[in-house]
Formats: C-alpha cells, structure tokens, sequence
C-alpha cells in the first residue's frame, strides 16, 4: 500500500485543483523512504493541502527516514503545496526536503511548520531543506532540529517550540522587510518572499503566518494575474 | 596559517568589522544574551547556523566561480539586513585587499561584484580552503563576543576564555566546510538561523526607525 | 559601475537593476574630483555640532557640502542638523561606530568612508564632505586616509589647561578652535593662558578663538576652511 494518498477534492469551486495529501500508514518511520513527485502543467494551477499533522516517528528499525517532495512547475503553472504541521518526536530521525524547479512565470507558495516534540516531549532530530529554483536559484536553506544548544540559542530557535516559514513566490513582493519581535516578511534576493516566525506555539505562528501573508501585494490578491519580472532587491536607500 | 588569513582574522583588520555585532545587540536589547553563559549560548548557535554557512562558502571561493557563489549565498541568507551586512563588509574588505593583496583573482571577483559577500572575497584571498574556512567561523563569533564586551561590560579575560573553549567547533566546522571546497555551488549545503534572521530583521527596523521617528531604542552597531 | 563586463549567468549579482548599491563604486580612488573632506573632532561637548551647523550656515549658500556624524548615541547629531534646518536630510549620513567612536575615524575608517562615498555618489558635484566625530578625548585624532584636513575642537569650559595637555588632537589638528570663549569669565578661565599655550604646542600651525554666542556663523573658521577648498 502507497504510504501517502492523492485525494482530489470533488468540489467544481473555481481556482485551483485541489487535492489532499492522506497518510495511508503511520509513517514517516524510521527506515521510511518517501517520494512524492508533482508536476505542475503550463498554466495549471493546484493545491496540495494536507489533512492532518504529520508525525515524525521512530520506527522498529533504527536509521532515518526520509521523505523528498519535488515540484515542477511549467510555464504559467503554480502550486500552492501546504501540508500540515510536522511534529518532530523523540527518538525521530528524519530528513525531509521540498525541491522546487520553477518556469520563470511560474507561482509557488509552500508553508512548513514545525513542532519541536509534542507536549512535555523533547524534540527528534530533523533536517528540514527547502530548494527552490527560478532560473537560478531563489531559496535554499536548511533548518536541522534536534541540536539542543542549537535549538536553545537565540541565534537557532532561541528556546521557541515552533518554527513556521512560508515561501511566496507568488507575484509583488514588498521592496523592504517588515518584522515583529519574532516574525520577518522579508523580500528575497532574486525574487519572491519569506516569512519566518517562531513562537511557543503553532496558533501563534500560524497567526503570524496569516499576518505576513495579508501584508505581501502578490498574494493579497491571488486571483490576479503576475507580472513576469524578477522584483528587485531594493534597499532603504 | 599564512599571514592574509591571520590579518583577516585579526579585530584590528580595517575591513569595518568593528561596527557590526551580528545580531549580538539586539539580543543584548531583548535580555537574551546578559551574561558569559548566554553569550556562549549565542555563539555557538551562530557558529553552528551562520557560520557554518560562511564557512562553507569561504571554502569554495578557493575554487572560483564567483558569481554562482555570489547568488547561491543571496539564496541562502533569507535576511536582506543579513545580505547586506555581509556585503558592507566584504567591501570593506575589497577596499583594504585592492591595497594588500592585488591578484587576477580578486580582479575576477570584484569584475562579477564590488560588494562581494564577506565570506567570498575571503576565501579568494586566503585561498586554503581549511584555513579561509577558520577564518570566516572565528569571525563569526569573535565580532559577536567583542559586542558583548562593550554593550554588556563583560570581562575580557572571561569572554576570551569562552572564545578560546570554541576552538573544536570551530575546528570542526572548518573542517566540514573544506570537505565541500569541490561541491557544486548549487550543491553547498545551506543550514538556516532562523533566530539570527529575525534578530538581523528587528535590529535594521530599531535602526532605521531611530532615524526616522526619534524612537528611544538606541543601536550603536550597524547589525 | 562596470555595464560593459560579459557575465554568462542571467542570476548576475552585479545587474545594475538588482541592487541599488553597486552604482555607488569606483569612485574610492577617484581623487581627481573627488570633495574635500573635512574632519571636526574634539571631545565630548566642545561643540564640534554647534560648529558644523555654523559652517553649513556660512559655507551652504556658496559650496556644495554634506555631513557625517559619528556619534554614539547613533544620530542625535543628525538630528540636530536636520532640526536646525541648515542642511537637507539626504546630506547627512549617520555612521554607526560599534561603540568605538574613536576607531571609526582613526584605525579602521570602513564606515565612515563608505558614507562619504555614498554621499559623493549621491551629489556628484560635492565640494566639501565635513565628517564629525563622535566626541573622543585629547588623544583622537582622524586618519588622513579619511580626511584632508581636520579641525581640533576644546571650549574654555572644559578647562584652561586643555591645549597644554597636548595630545596629538590639539597638537597636529590643521586648525585648533579654542570654543565658547564667551563663557570664559564664567567658569574662570584664562582665554590668554589657553591661546599661549596653543601656540607654543602648534608652533606654526593656526589657533582660532570664537563664541557662537557672539558669532554665530564662525566667520573666521568658515573662512578658513573656504581656503582649504582652493
């Protein structure tokens, strides 16, 4: 048996296809190898959302489990690839990567969030990359959980419980940063955005999630069309 | 070590390193970092997320191809406050290295940009993998720890200690980040500091919000 | 900037479109046409701002001038340029100086001369670039990596023994200025003492006494420093 179903919803709503990403089986295990491949055809438009949290679990045989999701987007494509929040248990060993390949015109927004532990658990160990290319390459950056002085420092995860990010690729980005304490919105070098937030828990960040989300011109109003050009990486002065 | 990478590394290199904290003041603002232990705390999540990163990079710029390196760092330093610092720096690094140390590489980096990222201009002018590498990691935690000495009037002799007790992890990340001085530049690896992202972030607003609206909350570092 | 280089990659980092920053190079060695940079250190409350702003006052109707501050409670200065109206926001840069005021204008001059290139960049026919420093003691002194001249500034407040302490400030500065000589009755200094003293540190290099109070443009160092632009 497949260990993720595609479930595509059966709703005729106008907007993008959606389909449901369904955990078949307990997993990621240990041991767990999972590939998902998606492509995206030429003016296509689809959302991948998940439906419940995903647990990162130890399994019988020791060793990491892995799972690589890889998108390509065609021209005029665009993904809207939202899973639910990763809860990184004890004892977990999981690596997992979202890799993007991107036409030029192409959209892409993802979320991650991720939960160090369930309650009054300490965290697994996970390697999170986001890979993410537009004719040259947009984000790269991998967050690795797990590494208590790490995690504790304010230069990692500052003692916070949740890490949320959230790629935009998605149209206008805001010439400058905009932050809170914990949370940035911030344009990227070559195009699209960034949010970050960290917070003790996930309704906190998924708030600061939405905020940043209201805040950012190409998906405040996601039904227009995007302009084709690269937003630059405009300074304040 | 040859002479380049020890003047690279020494705080009294005119490079304009003196003026930036690395996310150090505004964790110093948020009582995050407020004594030896914090600070330790600090710098080893900064050596272990951003400098890791510079590591790396500086590593791979003794092999060239610049201007991939040039975008594959943007990709990885989500935080224009954190782009830009490492620019401002590598600049003024390029504006002491056009003196020091002419070479057809440098020529080559500052044809594909004058504001190259701090790490890649020097691993161009150390040129030894390992040792540019030892290079950038101490210099990510060194400019933080002089921070703390001025902000917090922590003593030097402790704070030098805490350096000192650093040198296996700088070692170890020096060592990782020369394992890939032959890795693809797309294929560097790119661990994220997501704690020093936002810090960046918050330090560039209080900055520039001072400039502008005569807030009380004073930065005396650039980042 | 260098339009004419062939890069093969479309991710070009130095694609002027991309970064705002880049246009601002190449003019660091440029010293043909470059402005006259003019450094006013001093310690802390001699009034070296009070004097910018009467040179920009005096000098800013004939002479193309900006300003930058140094100063460790960041842009108090800026502020008071901005405020006292002599001068528009976009020529005043504030550096930063990491808490080491002194550093910023002596042993590594980074900042500061990445302000003053900004500047140059931004008003291409600048003449005359002041950089203040950010209140030091006796001992500070600016680079003449960053400077073409410089200005010492002491006030009599500060006690009529300053300029014999010495101090390479009050000793090489291109112009010493002897400041708020109106107050001298008040806190019991001897202006003749001070002056004397100057001399027999500077030798030949020249001393001005001035009250803003009474001259508040500061005609006699505003001309010496129209001087320093020929």
């Amino acid at each position: 048996m497949a260990p993720l179903r595609l479930v595509p919803a059966r709703s005729r709503r106008p907007g993008p296809v959606l389909v449901h990403l369904v955990s078949a089986v307990t997993a990621p295990l240990g041991g767990d190898d999972l590939e998902l491949r998606v492509r995206v055809g030429p003016g296509a438009a689809l959302e991948l959302r998940g439906v419940a949290a995903t647990l990162a679990l130890p399994g019988r045989h020791p060793g990491r489990s892995r799972t690589l999701v890889h998108v390509d987007l065609d021209e005029g494509a665009s993904l809207a690839y939202l899973p639910e929040p990763t809860v990184v248990t004890a004892r977990a060993c999981h690596e997992a990567v979202f890799r993007a390949r991107m036409a030029e015109d192409a959209r892409l927004r993802t979320r991650e969030i991720l939960v160090l532990g369930r309650v009054n658990e300490r965290s697994g160990s996970l390697d999170t990359t986001v890979d993410v290319r537009r004719n040259g390459p947009v984000l790269k950056q991998t967050t690795r959980i797990g590494t208590p002085e790490v995690d504790e420092s304010p230069a990692g995860l500052a003692g916070r419980r949740v890490l949320g990010t959230e790629l935009l690729c998605w149209g206008d980005d805001l010439p400058e940063a905009v932050s809170g304490d914990w949370w940035s919105l911030v344009p990227l070098a070559r195009g699209g955005s960034l949010t970050t937030a960290l917070a003790d828990d996930a309704v906190t960040v998924e708030r600061a999630l939405d905020a940043a989300l209201a805040r950012h011109p190409g998906s405040a109003r996601p039904s227009d069309s995007i302009s084709c050009s690269i937003p630059s990486d405009r300074s304040h002065r | 070590m040859n002479l380049a990478a020890l003047m690279l590394a020494d705080s009294r290199f005119p490079g304009g390193g003196h003026v930036h904290s690395g996310g150090l003041e505004e964790a110093v603002a948020r009582r995050a970092v407020t004594d030896e232990p914090s600070l330790r705390s600090f710098l080893v999540g900064r050596l272990r997320t951003a400098g890791a990163l510079s590591a790396v990079f500086a590593s791979a710029a003794c092999r060239g191809r610049y201007a991939e390196l040039d975008a594959e760092l943007d990709a990885r330093t989500p935080s224009p406050a954190q782009r830009d610092a490492s620019r401002v720096q590598g600049r003024g690094i390029a504006r002491a290295a056009r003196k020091a140390w002419p070479s057809p590489a440098l020529a080559e980096l500052l044809g594909v940009t004058p504001r190259p990222h701090h790490p890649v201009i020097v691993g161009v002018l150390v040129g030894d993998p390992f040792e540019a590498a030892q290079v950038v990691a101490y210099h990510a935690v060194t400019g933080p720890a002089t921070g703390a000495i001025r902000l917090l009037g922590l003593d030097p002799f402790g704070v030098n200690a805490v350096l000192a007790r650093l040198a296996p992890d700088i070692d170890e990340v020096a060592r990782m980040a020369a394992d890939h001085a032959d890795t693809p530049p797309e294929d560097l690896p790119a661990p994220s500091a997501p704690g020093l992202d936002l810090l960046a972030e918050a330090h560039d607003r209080h900055r520039h919000h001072h400039d502008r609206h005569h807030s009380e909350e004073v930065r005396l570092f650039v980042s | 900037m260098s339009a004419d280089h062939v890069h093969p990659v479309n991710f070009d980092p130095a694609d002027p479109g991309r970064d705002p920053h880049h246009a601002q190079e190449h003019r660091a060695h440029d010293h043909e046409h470059r402005a006259v940079r003019l450094g006013i250190g001093g310690p802390v409350g001699s009034g070296k701002t009070a004097l910018t702003a009467a040179l920009c006052r005096a000098l800013g109707g004939s002479v193309d001038l900006a300003v930058v501050t140094n100063d460790i409670y960041t842009t108090e200065d800026a502020d008071f340029l901005r405020a006292a109206g002599v001068l528009a926001t976009d020529r005043i840069e504030a550096v930063r100086t990491g808490a080491c005021p002194h550093t910023a204008i002596r042993d590594d001059i980074t900042a500061n001369l990445d302000a003053v290139e900004l500047l140059e960049h931004r008003f291409p026919g600048l003449e005359l670039v002041i950089i203040e420093s950010g209140g030091d003691n006796l001992t500070a002194v600016f680079s003449r990596g960053l400077v073409d001249r410089q200005v010492f500034v002491v006030d009599v407040a500060g006690g009529d023994k300053v300029p014999r302490k010495g101090g390479p400030g009050v000793t090489t500065a291109d112009l010493l200025v002897i400041n708020k000589t109106d107050l001298a009755p008040h806190v019991g200094a001897d202006l003749g003492v001070m002056t004397a003293d100057a001399h027999r540190m500077r030798g030949d290099l020249p001393v001005i006494s001035q009250s803003l109070v009474d001259t508040p443009d500061a005609p006699a160092v505003a001309d010496w420093v129209r001087a320093q632009l020929r």
